[in-house]
Order: structure tokens, then C-alpha cells, then sequence
């Protein structure tokens, strides 16, 4: 995995002119109108928007659970659009990390195997001294035999977080990852995450409506009808409610 | 609320198959089968009725025994007797009629026609009074002389033979001969009719011959002048020939008709077995759907409870969705079972005649369609029904999706009670304390089954899913890890679901294994008691004695050949104490029957050899012997030492023993020896038996034959084939052969034993995909995030298909080993019977297979859920809810 040396700056994914219709004719709907967009390297984005902004299916189409009705997508210099379904999860295991709201974790497995999983599915070992550092990070080192029954709300996603680093993946998508989470376990969470940003380098995209949330990030994008209305490079919760006031005005 | 219940089931049409589907096969088997035998019976009378339409009264002998082959043998009438019943006033004519099985036909391919199972041949003799024969001649005319015959239109056409063709007859006097077909006959007015037996018309000289009865019939039929009655004319002959047993044509047309639909019933049991097979199955069945339903729809009930639905209003909907399925598939079952009896009704009138070939939908039958299908699945699905009724309101504001709880304290109660039940009743039985050890093992074995599949299952599947996945996941494959996993996370289910597989293999792994017990044993016995090289046998189990009379001295004479035993096989009845005291024959005189009654006194039918006194104890070591042989002469026998302990015959005791041949005699136990073959408990010597034998039992059925010391055997082996070589009734075996050919019926009964194994895993598989579908339903969101993270659907699909091996090897194995417990424990119980009667075998081979076919199947059954899972629309099943 020699993603790290590659030099910080350069787009760990994009989008242009991305354009994803649901329904036909009198029930069209355009979740995308053309967004064109680039995640760059080592930074944490934010995407934010009101419902049926297009958010989530952005995320979706960026990686690779759904496909785009025209414009391309890439994670690092693949596209996806051409891939099939073997490549495309082929490259979710490598290249991608997943965090989603809730249901985040295979209820028979433990911790540790949540963790391992997308290494264990492409049948490779994972860096140990990588995987201690991260276990240690999110705090769950006395936690990795138990089942997720067996932890908490924010425990379990913090072992999702786990999981979604410890392939080194080219970028980490999370969708709404503390929306079912009280403050603490959220910052808690969202912690992490700016950390592995800032002091790993990785590369982060969080989907969220929350400002609070989308104040850890290095730079906030606002969606609105499929479009990208706005961009803020290093927000604060305050200046994101004003400016979700301006748009929502 | 009905509407509720009944909009959810059909909205999920594939799972209301998927449930109905093994009542759909229990009642088409089931259903298939009465409706079968309804059309057969009554075709199968009607035919009958035509054989013996022109018969007013028949006369015969009272001399008659029951046998198990369902016909009784019976003595013949000489043929004096046709002159004093056609002297009775009211008969119009009387003839003798021949007719019995003997001779055999020897296809275009030499081999004996219809050899085995199915309807015989049979030697008649001609009649010449057109009233009284029975068929019509289609064709040509009578047998003139010796070398003529008449036979029936179908039997010419299976064979492509035509008028003036030859026929080849394989007879005990001649070897096989040409006979030449002069006339071709059938059943009816019109000759168009057959009942599937092949008649072969003589000359009455020659029938006689061949039958070894000169001058003997085996009854005297007679028709009435105009204006006399069946009745009357019967009572008539019954005064005046009371020595003789007289029917009118009626009753003996109905005799006739109750024989043969005794062997349409044995077939009617036979295929319902399958029916009750796929039945029982089936419960398991509908009941884990229904559970698993039900928890799935937790939330849903939960719902309803909350917006004011009752207890007892859950309970209905539940047990109404089950009436539909039930109602479903009782009329899918229906129609399977009419077409199955459509279908076996058109291979059977290639036999014989059938009036219809489509069989006639009895009311009856549709109600046993509708009560059994309508009651299994209720049945079924009373326990869930319950269960949901009592889920809490508030169920529904929380998360709840797969039956999670824990084996309850009264589960693991009852469990174990039965089992240690059970147990104390194998113990007891073994241990001979108590009314009747078979049963009480035979129940202990039940009450064991029933606990360790369905109750003490759950208990055990989460840790033996594991185990079985573990070599799934060496190397550490995940999917083989999820799969063990997802096995052992419901182990309540996983257990139901394996549990159809284990009663089908318990069943089948304690009968492979009793069957290879018997065949083991009996080649034990073989091999250790016979010392004959070689065995010349009739080949075919319906053909009594089929050697040529002249076989034994013709072997003599070969070079190299030192001993020549011929045997033969007879029934007859023993009217000791103990014989009496276990009749079970019944003494009622069938309406129509006058004159005297059949003249067996009551007592114990029981087979008995024919040997050879002078040989016989040379070609086949009876251990040690009480008298001498030398002592076998007329009038005696030698009996089995059990045999004669259980009795308390001496050598010396006089036993009075009943004959069809000559009816009561005493016979002289002169020998009793230590080791029995096969079933000679009791051996006369020819000088004993032949006097006593009816003409068809009196050929030999088997000839022991034994080589000088240095003999060249292949020559033997080889100067005997030469001599039977044009004699398709007759085989030459060395012993392995012979022990196969004796033990060649375990076979044919183990075939029909994998045929229900068969059936029993396609139905249990039908329950494991069921079960696989629900689980991969409940499981969107669970595959969906593993879809996500990067499982390949590859992977997805592999990871239910070892699941899928895994409740299957789980099944399998869990009725693997009841099965060698109960086929241990029955024949521990049966050896304390009868010492030594039973080597206990396990049939590896075979046990190994069953396994392997049992896993492979359970893989094929997930091969449509894994398919569809790993189709799914991966965001969906991420965003769903």
C-alpha cells in the first residue's frame, strides 16, 4: 500500500459532471445536475445539504455503490464508470472505506474480526503495527472480542471507523456516521476521524446535515437540487448555519 | 385482520410454494395411490369375473393350505370325478380344468419371460365345451397334439410370435422344448380383454404331463341346465359328492378377486409409505417457516397489537394463512395425485387390461386431499400461531429480528426426560425385563429421536455449526467463518431446519445398516455352513422347482464331481402343542361354499426341505448330530436344535404334521442337528417328503454339488455350465454366487429403501432453501454492508452454500449417529432373541455416500437463495430499513 507516499494535494477522488436521474419522464427526478467536484489528498471534506440535496447519492455514486446516469467518477486514477460489478467491489475492499449511520457491523462476527473484514475478504494480512495504532486511537483495544451487541452505540462506531482505515483505503466515505449518536459518542467519533486526517493522512468525506459535525472538516461543500451551491475551506459550526441560511433563503 | 393475513401471503407467492410443497408431494403420493387402486381393484375384478364367467359350481379337493405368497396350494382331484359331477341332475357339462404355474416361456433373448415379480405363467389344459373355457380363441384352433399350444394375444404379441410360430417351454421333463402356437386367445366375449398372466393352453394329456399330475385336474368346473341357479346347482353337488368342496361360479369368481387385490393393496401400502414419509417431513417444514415468518414479522404483529388487535385475533390470522397454504396445496397435491395415477395407470395397461385409463376422482378422496392437507399445515403452525400471539405491543418501537432466545429451562427438561426415557426403555428391552423388548426398544429409540432432533437440536447445533465450519475457514477464509457463524446464530432454527434430513437419514442409516446386517449374516452362514462348490439353482423366485427331473443324475456323471445333493422346498403345517397354539388361520366358510370345508386342522405353517439324507449333512455342516442320518427314512424328520428345544421335541417323538398332499400324518424327529441354513429348520428326506408333496413341489428347486479332492474345479464349473447352458430356469453358482443370489431380495429392498432416502432429502431440502430464503431476507441489510466493505459476490454466494452444507452435514450427521445407536441397540435386542441370527455390519460404504449425497444436495438446494442474494441491489439493502 504505497498510497500514503503519494504526495498530498492530488484529488484521492472526483467527480465531473456527474449526473444520476431517477425515474423516467413525469417522474424524473435529478438526485445529480452536473456536479463536478475533486477530494484532494490528506483532507477532510464535509458534503452538507437539506434533504434531497443529492448528498448521499453523491457519496453513493463516488464509491461505488451506485452508478451515475452520465458524467464519470474516480477513486484515485480509476473510473468507475466502465468498471464491473467484480472490479467495482473489488475496489471498494481495497481502496475504499466505509462508515453508514447505523448497522455498521456483521453481528456474528467480533470487533476485531468487524475490523479485519476487508482484509479477510480480499485474504490479506493486515499491517499489524497500522492496526494497533488505529485500535488504540479509537480506544477499543479491551473491546475486540465482544460482539456488537455488546457494545455501545458510539463503540461500535468507532469500530466501523476502525474498519474503515485499517486497509489504508484511498478514501473514507461516512454517511451521516454520529447521526444516531449522542453528542459525546459524536465528537468522540468525528474526533477520530480529523485525527486520522491530520496526523495519518487519510482522506475523509463525511455526509452529514449536522453543523456541528461538519465543522471538523478542513472544507464544507453545500448541495442543493443536485448541485453544488457553496464551498467553505476551514468552517465553523457558526459561519456553516449562516451560510446554510443564505441557501436556505 | 383476515384481510391482513391473507394480502401478506400472497403477496409472497414463491414462499407459499416453497411451504406447501412437501404437503403437495405427501398428498399426491397418498391421494395418487387411492385413486390408483381404486381404478385398478375394480378393473382388475372385472377381468377376473371374465376368467371364470362360464363357470356355475366348481368342485375341488378341501385339501388346501394358506401360503405367504398369497395363493393356498391345494391337492388336485382325479379325473374320475368330472364323470360323477357331470351325473348330478341339474349339470348341463362338466369339465376338469388344469391350471397352475410350472412351465416357463423362453423369450427370443433365451431368458425366462417375466422372470421375477408380476403376474405368472400358467399351464391350462383345453376345453372343448365352449361355456366352460375359459377366454375366447381369436385365432386358429385347438391343441390337437402334445406339441401344440394356444397362448394369449398379448403374450404373442410381446414376444412378435404368430400363428404357426414355435414357442420355447422350459419344462423339468424335457429341458427346454418348442411348443407350436396353434391358436391365440383373450379374456371376453370378443377375446380382447388379457389380466397380464400368461396362459399357455395344452392338450389336457399334456398339461397333465407337465405338471407331473397324469390323470389329475386341479378342479372340476360345471355349468347348469337352463332354469337352475348357481345355488341350487352347488347344493345339489354338494349333497352328492360331500367328500368334495363345492363353490358355486360366483364364489369362486370372488376368491379369485380377493387374492389378487390383496397384492393391489401391498401395492398401495407401498407407495403410501412415501406419502406419510413426505408428510412427516413436511411438518418440520412448515412448522420453521412459520416460525421464522412470524419472528420476521415481530414488528408487524407488535403493530397490531399496539392499534388494538386481540391475542386471539393474531392467533386466527396466523392459523388462516395457514389454512390457505394447507388448501393450496392439498389441491396442487390433488392434481399431482391424479396425474401420478394417471400415469401409473398407463404404464400398467401395457400389462394388462385397465377399463379406463384415467382414474375416476372418488369424493373420498378429495376430503383425505383436504383434511390431511389442511391439518398438517394447521398443525404445523399451532405452536408459532401461539407464539405470536405473544408478542408485546411495545415490540414494536424496538429493534427485534431473528429469534435470539435463549433454549428454554423446559426444553432442556424435556429433552433430557425423554432421552433418559428412552434410554431406560432400550435398557429395559435389552435387558428382557418386560412385556415385549422389541417394542419398548423400538419406543426408547423414538422417544430418543424425537428429543435429540427436535428439542435437544437447538442445544447442540450452535457448537457443532462450528465445528463443522472450521475446516470452511482454515487459512482464514471469512466466508466459511460467517457461514459457521450464521449457522450457529439461530441454533433453533438451523436445528429445525436440519432436522427433516436427520429423521430421512436416521431412518434410512438404521435399515442400510440392519439390511447389511442380515446380508452379512447370511453370508456368514453360508460360507461357514456349506461346503458344496457349487450350487445349481433355479434362477427365478417363481419358479418352484425348475430343474429337470434328470439334472442330479446327469451331474453324477461328470468327471471330478464327488457329491450330488439335490434339494427341495415344501410347506406344510405343524399340529404339535405349540404349532396349534400359534394358528392363526381363519376358519369362517365364504358365503357360496358348501360340501366339505377345507380340511387343515389348525396349527403352524412353517417350511421344510427336501434333502437327501445320504449327502445332505456332507455338502452342508449342520454342526452336531443327534441320530444318525441313516436313521432319515419314511415317516421321519430331522429338526434344528432350538427349533426342537423350543418345542420340546426328543428324537424319538412322533409329531403330527399336516400335508396338502395327504393331509395328517405323524412324522419321527429321527435327527436333531445344531446349525440350521437358511430356513431348513425342519428336513425331510426325500423318502419322507416326496409322498407327501404335491407334483409342484416335488422337483428340486436347488442341487448341492461338491468336487473330489484335486478335481480340476474349473472343468466342473465348466461341464456343468455346458449342461444347463439352453436352460434359462437353471444357474450354476460357485458359493459367492450362490450367497448373492440368496441374498439378492435384501438388494432389491435397500433400492426402494434409497428411493425414500431420496425422497426424504429432496423434501428436507426443499425445507433448508426455505429456511435460507427467509434467513437471506432478514439478513438485506447484514449482506448489503458486506457488499459494500468488498465481499465479491462470489464470496456472498459461497458463504450461503457453506451454510447451507452446514445445516445439511449437521442433519446428516445427527441422523448418522441416532441411526448406528438404534441399528446397534435393535440388533443387540434382536441377537438376545435369536442367538447368533444377526452379525452386526456397518455398511461404510454406503453410510459415507448417503453423507455425501445428503451434503452435496443441501449446497444444491441453497444454490437458488445464494444466487438471489448475491443479485441484490447492494444500496438498497444498505439503505433499507
Amino acid at each position: 500500500m504505497s498510497m500514503t507516499t503519494t504526495p498530498s494535494g492530488t484529488a484521492a477522488a472526483g467527480a465531473v459532471d456527474a449526473v444520476k436521474v431517477y425515474g423516467t419522464d413525469d417522474t424524473e427526478v435529478r438526485a445529480l445536475d452536473g456536479v463536478t467536484i475533486d477530494f484532494e489528498r490528506s483532507r477532510f471534506t464535509a458534503i452538507m445539504g437539506p434533504s434531497g440535496s443529492g448528498k448521499s447519492t453523491l457519496m453513493h455514486c463516488l464509491a461505488g455503490l451506485d452508478r451515475l446516469s452520465a458524467g464519470r467518477v474516480r477513486i484515485g486514477d480509476v473510473f468507475l464508470d466502465d468498471l464491473s460489478d467484480a472490479k467495482l467491489t473489488e475496489l471498494r475492499r481495497d481502496k475504499v472505506g466505509f462508515v453508514f449511520q447505523a448497522f455498521n457491523l456483521i453481528p456474528t462476527l467480533s470487533a476485531a474480526e468487524n475490523i479485519t473484514l476487508p482484509m479477510d475478504l480480499a485474504g490479506r494480512k493486515p499491517d499489524a503495527a497500522w492496526m494497533d495504532q488505529i485500535i488504540n486511537i479509537v480506544g477499543l483495544a479491551d473491546r475486540l472480542s465482544h460482539r456488537p451487541s455488546e457494545l455501545s452505540g458510539g463503540q461500535q462506531q468507532r469500530v466501523a471507523v476502525a474498519r474503515a482505515l485499517v486497509s489504508r483505503p484511498e478514501i473514507v466515505f461516512a454517511d451521516e456516521p454520529t447521526g444516531n449518536l449522542d453528542s459525546r459518542s459524536g465528537h468522540e467519533v468525528l474526533g477520530f476521524m480529523r485525527y486520522a486526517v491530520s496526523d495519518l493522512n487519510q482522506t475523509v468525506v463525511v455526509v452529514t446535515h449536522d453543523p456541528n459535525a461538519a465543522a471538523y472538516a478542513d472544507r464544507v461543500v453545500f448541495l442543493a437540487d443536485g448541485r453544488i451551491v457553496d464551498q467553505m475551506e476551514n468552517p465553523t459550526a457558526e459561519r456553516i448555519i449562516d451560510s446554510m441560511k443564505q441557501l436556505g433563503g | 385482520m383476515i384481510r391482513i393475513a391473507l394480502k401478506d401471503l400472497f403477496a409472497r407467492k414463491r414462499r407459499l410454494v416453497t411451504t406447501g410443497i412437501a404437503v403437495v408431494l405427501g398428498i399426491a403420493f397418498l391421494t395418487g395411490t387411492q385413486l390408483l387402486s381404486v381404478s385398478l381393484s375394480d378393473s382388475i375384478k372385472s377381468l377376473v369375473g371374465d376368467v371364470y364367467s362360464g363357470f356355475d359350481a366348481v368342485v375341488r379337493s378341501p385339501r388346501t393350505q394358506e401360503t405367504p405368497f398369497g395363493q393356498p396350494i391345494r391337492t388336485q382331484v382325479p379325473a374320475g370325478l368330472v364323470d360323477q359331477v357331470a351325473a348330478v341332475d341339474g349339470v348341463g357339462a362338466a369339465v376338469g380344468v388344469v391350471e397352475s404355474p410350472g412351465p416357463e416361456i423362453v423369450g427370443n433373448d433365451g431368458k425366462v419371460v417375466g422372470g421375477g415379480f408380476g403376474p405368472p405363467t400358467l399351464v391350462y389344459n383345453w376345453i372343448d365345451d365352449e361355456g366352460l373355457r375359459i377366454g375366447s380363441l381369436r385365432q386358429g384352433g385347438p391343441p390337437t397334439t402334445a406339441e401344440q399350444i394356444v397362448i394369449d394375444f398379448r403374450t404373442a404379441d410381446s414376444l412378435g410370435k404368430q400363428l404357426g410360430d414355435e414357442l420355447s417351454i422350459a419344462t423339468t421333463q424335457d429341458g427346454v422344448r418348442p411348443y407350436q402356437i396353434v391358436g391365440i386367445s383373450g379374456l371376453g366375449d370378443d377375446g380382447s380383454q388379457s389380466t397380464g398372466v400368461r396362459p399357455i393352453t395344452f392338450t389336457t394329456a399334456e398339461a397333465q404331463r407337465l405338471l407331473n399330475q397324469p390323470d389329475q385336474f386341479n378342479f372340476v368346473a360345471a355349468r347348469a341346465i337352463d332354469g337352475e341357479t348357481q345355488a341350487d346347482l352347488a347344493a345339489r353337488i354338494g349333497e352328492e359328492l360331500p367328500e368334495w368342496q363345492v363353490l358355486t361360479g360366483e364364489a369362486f369368481t370372488a376368491e379369485n378377486q380377493e387374492q389378487i387385490s390383496q397384492f393391489v393393496d401391498i401395492l398401495e401400502i407401498f407407495v403410501s409409505v412415501f406419502g406419510y414419509v413426505a408428510l412427516i417431513v413436511a411438518i418440520f417444514i412448515i412448522y420453521n417457516t412459520f416460525s421464522i415468518i412470524i419472528t420476521q414479522r415481530t414488528r408487524e404483529t407488535a403493530l397490531l397489537r399496539a392499534v388494538g388487535a386481540t391475542r386471539r385475533q393474531v392467533i386466527v390470522a396466523t392459523l388462516l394463512e395457514a389454512i390457505v397454504v394447507g388448501l393450496v396445496a392439498a389441491t396442487f397435491g390433488l392434481a399431482a395425485g391424479f396425474a401420478l395415477a394417471t400415469l401409473l395407470l398407463r404404464v400398467l395397461s401395457g400389462f394388462f387390461t385397465i377399463s379406463s385409463t384415467v382414474p375416476s376422482l372418488a369424493g373420498g378422496v378429495v376430503v383425505l386431499a383436504v383434511v390431511i392437507g389442511v391439518g398438517v399445515t394447521v398443525l404445523s403452525a399451532v405452536i408459532p400461531a401461539i407464539r405470536s400471539s405473544k408478542v408485546p405491543p411495545v415490540a414494536a418501537i424496538t429493534e427485534v429480528a431473528v429469534d435470539r432466545t435463549a433454549i428454554s429451562v423446559s426444553r432442556r427438561i424435556w429433552g433430557a426426560a425423554l432421552v433418559v426415557g428412552g434410554v431406560a426403555l432400550i435398557g429395559t428391552g435389552l435387558a428382557q425385563t418386560g412385556p415385549n423388548p422389541l417394542y419398548q426398544v423400538g419406543g426408547g429409540a423414538l422417544a430418543i429421536l424425537v428429543s435429540v432432533a427436535v428439542i435437544l437440536g437447538p442445544l447442540i447445533a450452535r457448537p457443532v455449526s462450528r465445528a463443522i465450519a472450521a475446516p470452511f475457514s482454515l487459512g482464514g477464509l471469512i466466508d466459511g467463518r460467517l457461514a459457521g457463524e450464521n449457522a450457529a446464530r439461530s441454533p433453533k432454527r438451523t436445528a429445525a431446519a436440519a432436522a427433516a434430513l436427520t429423521i430421512g437419514v436416521t431412518l434410512v442409516t438404521l435399515i442400510a445398516i440392519v439390511a447389511s446386517s442380515i446380508k452379512a449374516s447370511a453370508d456368514d452362514a453360508i460360507s461357514s455352513s456349506v461346503k458344496a462348490d457349487f450350487v445349481v439353482a433355479t434362477a427365478s423366485l417363481t419358479s418352484f422347482g425348475a430343474i429337470p427331473a434328470d439334472s442330479a443324475d446327469a451331474i453324477r456323471e461328470i468327471p471330478g464331481v464327488a457329491e450330488v445333493s439335490p434339494i427341495r422346498f415344501t410347506l406344510l403345517r405343524l399340529l404339535d402343542p405349540v404349532g396349534v397354539a400359534s394358528a392363526t388361520t381363519a376358519t369362517t366358510v365364504p358365503a357360496g361354499q358348501l360340501g366339505a370345508p377345507s380340511d387343515a386342522p389348525p396349527g403352524e405353517d412353517t417350511f421344510a426341505l427336501g434333502i437327501d439324507p445320504a449327502s445332505w449333512f456332507d455338502v452342508v455342516d449342520s454342526g452336531g448330530l443327534e441320530g444318525s442320518p441313516e436313521d432319515l427314512t419314511a415317516g421321519t424328520m430331522a429338526v434344528e436344535r432350538k427349533f426342537a428345544t423350543e418345542r420340546g421335541w426328543r428324537v424319538g417323538d412322533t409329531i403330527p404334521v399336516y400335508f396338502v398332499a395327504t393331509g395328517v400324518q405323524p412324522v419321527r424327529v429321527a435327527v436333531i442337528y445344531d446349525e440350521q441354513l437358511g430356513q431348513g429348520s425342519i428336513l425331510l428326506p426325500l423318502a419322507t417328503f416326496e409322498p407327501n408333496s404335491l407334483p409342484l413341489f416335488n422337483t428340486d428347486s436347488q442341487i448341492f454339488v461338491t468336487t473330489e479332492p484335486g478335481a480340476d474345479t474349473a472343468a466342473v464349473k465348466a461341464a456343468l455350465d455346458a449342461q444347463f447352458a439352453d436352460i434359462p430356469t437353471v444357474s450354476v453358482q460357485d458359493l459367492q454366487e450362490y450367497i448373492q443370489s440368496q441374498t439378492g431380495p435384501i438388494n432389491v429392498f435397500l433400492g426402494i429403501v434409497y428411493a425414500l432416502l431420496g425422497l426424504a432429502i429432496v423434501i428436507a431440502l426443499i425445507g433448508i432453501a426455505n429456511t435460507l430464503s427467509l434467513s437471506v431476507l432478514e439478513r438485506t441489510r447484514e449482506l448489503g454492508l458486506l457488499r459494500a466493505v468488498g465481499m465479491t459476490r462470489w464470496q456472498l454466494r459461497r458463504t450461503i452454500l457453506i451454510e447451507a452444507a452446514i445445516i445439511a452435514v449437521f442433519g446428516t450427521l445427527m441422523g448418522l449417529v441416532i441411526g448406528i445407536v438404534f441399528a446397534g441397540a435393535l440388533s443387540v435386542a434382536i441377537a438376545a432373541d435369536n442367538p447368533g441370527i444377526l452379525t452386526f455390519q456397518l455398511p461404510v460404504v454406503q453410510l459415507l455416500v448417503i453423507v455425501a449425497v445428503a451434503t452435496i444436495a443441501g449446497v444444491v438446494a441453497a444454490l437458488l437463495p445464494a444466487w438471489r442474494a448475491s443479485r441484490m441491489n447492494v444500496l438498497e439493502a444498505v439503505s433499507s430499513s
